[in-house]
C-alpha cells in the first residue's frame, strides 16, 4: 500500500486557530453545562451506606489497601512490555516499503528475542495463574467401601 | 421468580432487562421470598445502598406478611422496615403475578408520582412510595386473632404444648404403631453390643423402623465410636443427629384428665395425667447412623438432665456432627464438650433463647416486634470472626460472598480469605433462610404439615410431601393403595427432572455458558404444564395426603405425561451437546471441587453428589420405598468426584427418571387414591356423602386432624438433592411431638470448605453450581 498523496486538503498545518478556537470554546462550554447538570439534577439524599463498599449486604472487613501479591503485577508487567512492543511492530508493518529488507531483518530479529523471552516466561511459569499441582495436592484417593478407618 | 426472565415470560417486554446484581446500579429492590431476622439488616443495607430514585416490590405472601411462616424466626412484613411500593401475593407468586406487578408500579409511577419533578427541583413530584413503614401497635396489630377478638384465646394455643386443655386426641383411639421384626443382622448386633458394654446400653423392645438403644449418659462416645470402627456392619455414616426436649411430655395414660375438658367429664377416673416426670430426661440426643453395607440404620438415643445439659462432642468421630451439634446446641441449649467451635450456626449470632425448647415462644407474633430499629442493631456477624486473616505474614483479602449474591444461588454467605485468587480459607454463613420449620411442625396439625414440606425444598415439590408422609405412614402403618403409590413415584420423578432442568441450567450459567438456561427453562416449564395440570399446582402443590393422594388423576393425564418424556427425551441430547464435550465447561469443572468417596461418607454427603464418587447408592434401591422396587432403572454413577462428575451422574439421572415416569404411567394400576383406613386420612369425597362414618371422619381429620400413635419413625427418601428424612416424634396427639427434618443440603454444604479451599474464587462458583443445595432445605 502506498502513502497517501499528501495533497493540501487534509494538511494540518493550515492556517485554522478560528476552527481551533471555536471548537475549545464549545468543549469547554459543553464540560460546563454537563458538569452543572450533573451537579444540579437529581434528588439529593446522603446517606453515608450509600458511600459504603458494596460487598454483598455486609459490612466490610478489614481494608482493601494493603499489598497486592506479587502475581497480579507480573502480569500487568507482561502485558505493558508485550503491548509496548506490538506498537514497534505496527509502525514498523505502516512504514514496510520504505524500511525495505533492512528493516523486515531488524524487525525479524526483535521479534525472536520476543520469542525468547516469551518461551523464557512461559517456562519459567511466570504465565501460570490459579492453584498448580505443587500449591494445592488433590487427593485423588477412590477406593470403594473403606474397610477401617483410621 | 427466575422463570420470568426465562423464554416463556421474558420479563424483558415489560420494561426491565437483566438482573442487576449490584444496589448502585438497580432502581427496583424485589424482595422475593420470606424475609428472616437475619436477613433483614442485608436488606436494608441493600435499600439504603441504592441510587434514588428507588422502589420496592415485595414479592409473595411471606415476603408481604410473614404468611403462613409465623415463626420465630420469620418478619412479619417487609414494611415493617423498608416501604413498600407494590405487594404481589401468592405463595409463591406465577411469573405472570410479577409481571402484573410491574406493570402495576409502572402505571403508578406514571399517574401519581412524577419522579421527574424532583429531578429538577419542582414541588410534588415523589420518587418512590412515600407510605411510612409500619409501626407496630401503631400502624399494624401482629394480633392474629384480629381487632376487638382479644377475649379469646389463640388459634391453637388450646392443643399446644405446654397446657393441652382442649386437646380431643386422648379421646381418640388408634391401633399401636407399626412394630417392626427385628432382623438376625440386627439380633447379632444385639448381642454383640450386650456383651461389650453390658448394662450401659438397653434395646427398646418394640420400634416402628429402626433397631433403637437407649444409651447411659456418659457411655454414648465410646459406644458410637465401637459402631463406626468395630462393629459388624460398620455404621460408617452419620445420618442424623438431633434432641428432643421432654418437658412437654404427657403422660403414658391414654386419657388426659385436665380440669374442664370434655376428657375428664368422659374418662372421668379421676387419675391424673400429669406429665410423669420420672419416664423422661429432660432432654433426649438422638443420633441416627447408617451403615452401607447391608444398608441398616441403627438409632442411639441419649437421656441428658439439667438446664444446661452437656455432652461429649463426636465431631473427633464424623468431621460432619460439627454442624448437627452446634445446630443442637443454638436449638436446645445443650453443650457438646471439646466441640472446636461451638457458636450459632442457624440463628443470628446475637439471638437470645433455644427456639426448639418447649418453652420457647414458637410464633413471631407472641415475641417482640422486629422494626426497622432490629434491623439496624442485629448486624451480622464481622467476616473476621470465620477466617484467617493472615496466612504467615501475608495479610489477606477477607470477602463476603453473599447472602445478596447472584453465583450463590440463594441466601448463604461465603466468608473467603484471598491470597490473589487462591482461597486460603473459607467458612459458611448460614441460617439467612432458616424457617423454624421444625418449630411450626410441633403446632400443625398432621394433614397442616404438609404444605410446609414442599417449601422445604421448593424445588422438589411434592416429592417432599412424600419424605414426610412416609415417615407418618411408617409409624402408624398406613398402607398406601397402589395406584397412589405410582402417582406418587411418577410426580416425585417429575420433580426430579424439574430440579435437574433448573440444576443444569444454573450449573452451565455459573461457568459462563449462558444458553443452556434458555433451553432447560423452556422444557421445564412444559413440565410444570403437566404437574399443573395433574395436581393445580407450579411449584408447591401439596398434592399428596396421608393415605394417598388428595385426588385421582385428571382427565387426558398421560397423553401430557407421554408427551412431555417423548419430548424431553429428544432434548437431552441437545442439551449435552452445548456443554457435555465443551472444552471450556470441561477446563473449568474436571479436577475441580474433588471430594473423595472417603470423605463423601464422612460428611454425610448424599444424592448425586455421593454417587459421583463412585459409590452406587441410592434410597431408592437400598430402602425401596412408595413401590421404587417394581421399576426397571439404574443408579448413575461417576468416578472422580469432581464437578464434572456430578454433572454427568444429573444428566444421567434425567434419563433414568424418564424411564420410572414412562413405566409409571404406561403400568398405572387402577384402583383408590386413598387408603380405606379413614382413621387417619381424610375420606374421598364421594364417601362422605355415603356414609356418615366417613362424613364425621372427613370432619375430624380436616379440622383438629387426625392422631397418630405414640411412638417415633425416621425414614428417608431419595429426593433429588439427595436424602431427606423425617424423623417423626409423636406423643399421641393431633401434632407432632418434635419433628426433625435430616436435610441432604446441610450435609453436602458443610462439605464445600474441603472442596474449595486452596483453589481459585472462581472454582468455588463451579463448585456452588456442582453441589446443587437451595437455602430452604439447607437451612429449614
Amino acid at each position: 500500500m502506498d502513502p497517501m498523496p499528501n495533497v493540501n486538503t487534509l494538511s494540518p498545518w493550515q492556517p485554522g486557530i478560528l476552527a481551533l478556537g471555536v471548537f475549545a470554546l464549545m468543549s469547554l462550554v459543553l464540560i460546563i453545562a454537563f458538569l452543572f447538570l450533573a451537579g444540579w439534577l437529581g434528588e439529593k439524599k446522603p446517606n453515608p451506606e450509600k458511600l459504603r463498599a458494596y460487598e454483598c449486604g455486609i459490612l466490610p472487613t478489614g481494608t482493601a489497601r494493603f499489598p497486592y501479591p506479587v502475581g497480579f503485577y507480573l502480569i500487568a508487567a507482561f502485558f505493558l512490555i508485550f503491548d509496548v512492543e506490538a506498537a514497534f511492530i505496527f509502525s514498523w508493518a505502516i512504514a514496510f516499503h520504505g524500511l525495505g529488507w533492512a528493516g523486515w531483518l531488524q524487525i525479524s530479529f526483535f521479534i525472536v528475542i520476543l520469542l525468547i523471552s516469551l518461551f523464557y516466561l512461559w517456562r519459567k511459569g511466570g504465565l501460570e495463574w490459579g492453584p498448580t499441582a505443587r500449591k494445592n495436592p488433590v487427593s485423588q484417593e477412590m477406593s470403594s467401601l473403606p474397610s477401617s478407618t483410621p | 421468580m427466575a422463570a420470568v426472565f426465562t423464554p416463556r415470560f421474558d420479563l424483558a417486554r415489560f420494561g426491565a432487562e437483566v438482573l442487576r446484581g449490584s444496589p448502585r446500579q438497580a432502581d427496583l429492590l424485589i424482595v422475593a421470598g420470606t424475609v428472616f431476622k437475619k436477613v433483614a439488616p442485608v436488606i436494608l443495607r441493600l435499600y439504603e445502598q441504592m441510587a434514588e430514585p428507588k422502589w420496592v416490590i415485595s414479592m409473595g405472601s411471606c415476603c408481604n406478611s410473614g404468611g403462613m411462616y409465623d415463626v420465630y424466626s420469620v418478619v412479619q412484613g417487609l414494611n415493617q422496615i423498608i416501604p413498600v411500593d407494590v405487594h404481589v401475593t401468592g405463595c409463591p407468586p406465577r411469573p405472570e403475578a410479577l409481571e402484573h406487578a410491574l406493570t402495576i408500579l409502572q402505571k403508578k409511577i406514571a399517574s401519581e408520582e412524577k419522579p421527574a419533578r424532583s429531578v429538577f427541583h419542582l414541588r410534588g413530584g415523589t420518587q418512590g412510595t412515600t407510605h411510612p413503614i409500619l409501626v407496630d401497635g401503631e400502624t399494624k396489630s401482629r394480633d392474629t386473632r384480629g381487632p376487638g377478638m382479644e377475649g379469646i384465646p389463640i388459634r391453637g394455643t388450646s392443643v399446644t404444648p405446654p397446657r393441652f386443655w382442649d386437646s380431643r386426641s386422648d379421646l381418640m383411639w388408634t391401633p399401636p404403631p407399626r412394630w417392626i421384626e427385628v432382623t438376625e443382622g440386627d439380633k447379632s448386633l444385639a448381642q454383640h453390643l450386650k456383651e461389650r458394654f453390658g448394662d450401659a446400653l438397653r434395646q427398646t423392645p418394640e420400634t416402628s423402623d429402626m433397631v433403637t438403644f437407649h444409651v447411659e449418659t456418659g457411655r454414648s462416645k465410646e459406644i458410637l465410636r465401637f459402631l463406626k470402627t468395630e462393629a459388624s456392619p460398620r455404621f460408617l455414616r452419620l445420618d442424623d443427629l438431633t434432641a428432643i426436649d421432654e418437658s412437654a411430655r404427657r403422660d403414658q395414660e391414654p386419657i388426659a384428665c385436665y380440669d374442664g375438658t370434655v376428657a375428664n367429664e368422659v374418662g372421668g377416673n379421676g387419675k391424673s395425667a400429669r406429665p410423669d416426670r420420672g419416664a423422661y430426661p429432660d432432654y433426649t440426643l438422638v443420633y441416627h447412623l447408617l451403615s452401607f453395607d447391608p444398608p441398616t440404620r441403627l438409632r442411639l438415643k441419649v437421656g441428658l438432665t439439667g438446664d444446661e445439659p452437656v455432652a461429649e462432642t463426636i465431631t473427633d468421630l464424623w468431621p460432619s456432627a460439627n454442624w448437627y451439634e452446634r445446630e443442637t446446641h443454638e436449638m436446645f441449649g445443650i453443650r457438646f464438650k471439646g466441640h472446636p467451635d461451638l457458636r450459632r450456626l442457624l440463628l443470628p449470632h446475637d439471638w437470645e433463647g433455644y427456639p426448639l425448647r418447649k418453652s420457647h415462644p414458637g410464633r413471631a407474633t407472641e415475641m417482640a416486634p422486629y422494626t426497622h430499629a432490629s434491623a439496624v442493631e442485629h448486624q451480622p456477624l464481622d467476616a473476621a470472626a470465620f477466617v484467617k486473616q493472615k496466612e504467615g505474614d501475608q495479610e489477606l483479602l477477607v470477602l463476603n460472598m453473599g447472602p445478596q449474591h447472584v453465583g450463590t444461588h440463594g441466601v448463604m454467605r461465603f466468608i473467603v480469605a484471598l491470597d490473589g485468587e487462591r482461597i486460603t480459607d473459607i467458612n459458611l454463613d448460614i441460617g439467612y433462610h432458616h424457617r423454624g420449620v421444625e418449630k411450626i411442625g410441633e403446632r400443625q396439625s398432621w394433614h397442616q404439615f404438609i404444605p410446609y414440606t414442599d417449601r422445604v425444598d421448593y424445588m422438589g415439590g411434592v416429592a417432599n410431601n412424600l419424605s414426610y408422609l412416609h415417615s407418618v405412614e411408617t409409624l402408624a402403618e398406613i398402607n398406601v393403595p397402589e395406584r397412589a403409590q405410582f402417582v406418587r413415584v411418577m410426580l416425585s420423578e417429575m420433580f426430579r427432572i424439574n430440579n435437574h432442568l433448573v440444576w443444569f441450567g444454573t450449573n452451565a450459567h455459573d461457568v459462563g455458558a449462558m444458553t443452556p438456561t434458555f433451553y432447560t427453562f423452556r422444557e421445564r416449564e412444559q413440565l410444570m404444564d403437566v404437574i399443573e395440570l395433574i395436581t393445580g399446582g407450579r411449584l408447591h402443590p401439596s398434592w399428596f395426603r396421608i393415605g394417598g393422594l388428595a385426588m385421582d388423576l385428571p382427565e387426558g393425564w398421560k397423553e401430557a405425561v407421554d408427551a412431555f418424556v417423548k419430548l424431553l427425551r429428544g432434548r437431552i441430547p441437545d442439551y449435552e451437546a452445548l456443554i457435555t464435550q465443551n472444552p471450556i465447561f470441561k477446563a473449568r469443572t474436571q479436577g475441580v471441587g474433588v471430594l473423595s468417596l472417603k470423605d463423601a461418607m464422612e460428611w454425610g454427603v448424599t444424592g448425586p453428589n455421593l454417587r459421583a464418587c463412585g459409590l452406587e447408592w441410592d434410597v431408592r434401591k437400598k430402602f425401596p420405598y412408595s413401590g421404587y422396587d417394581n421399576f426397571n432403572f439404574d443408579i448413575p454413577t461417576a468416578t472422580g468426584g469432581d464437578c464434572y462428575a456430578r454433572y454427568l451422574v444429573r444428566v444421567a439421572e434425567m434419563r433414568q427418571s424418564l424411564r420410572i415416569i414412562e413405566q409409571a404411567a404406561s403400568r398405572m394400576p387402577n384402583g383408590r387414591v386413598v387408603t380405606e383406613d379413614y382413621r387417619y386420612a381424610v375420606p374421598e369425597k364421594k364417601d362422605t356423602l355415603q356414609d356418615i362414618e366417613s362424613l364425621i371422619h372427613h370432619f375430624i381429620n380436616v379440622t383438629r386432624g387426625p392422631k397418630i400413635p405414640k411412638g417415633e419413625a425416621y425414614t428417608a427418601t431419595e429426593i433429588s438433592r439427595g436424602e431427606q428424612g423425617y424423623y417423626v416424634v409423636s406423643d399421641g396427639l393431633n401434632m407432632a411431638y418434635r419433628m426433625r427434618i435430616r436435610a441432604p443440603g446441610f450435609a453436602n454444604v458443610q462439605v464445600m470448605p474441603l472442596m474449595a479451599k486452596g483453589r481459585l474464587l472462581s472454582d468455588l462458583l463451579a463448585i456452588i453450581g456442582s453441589i446443587d443445595y437451595i437455602l430452604p432445605d439447607v437451612d429449614r
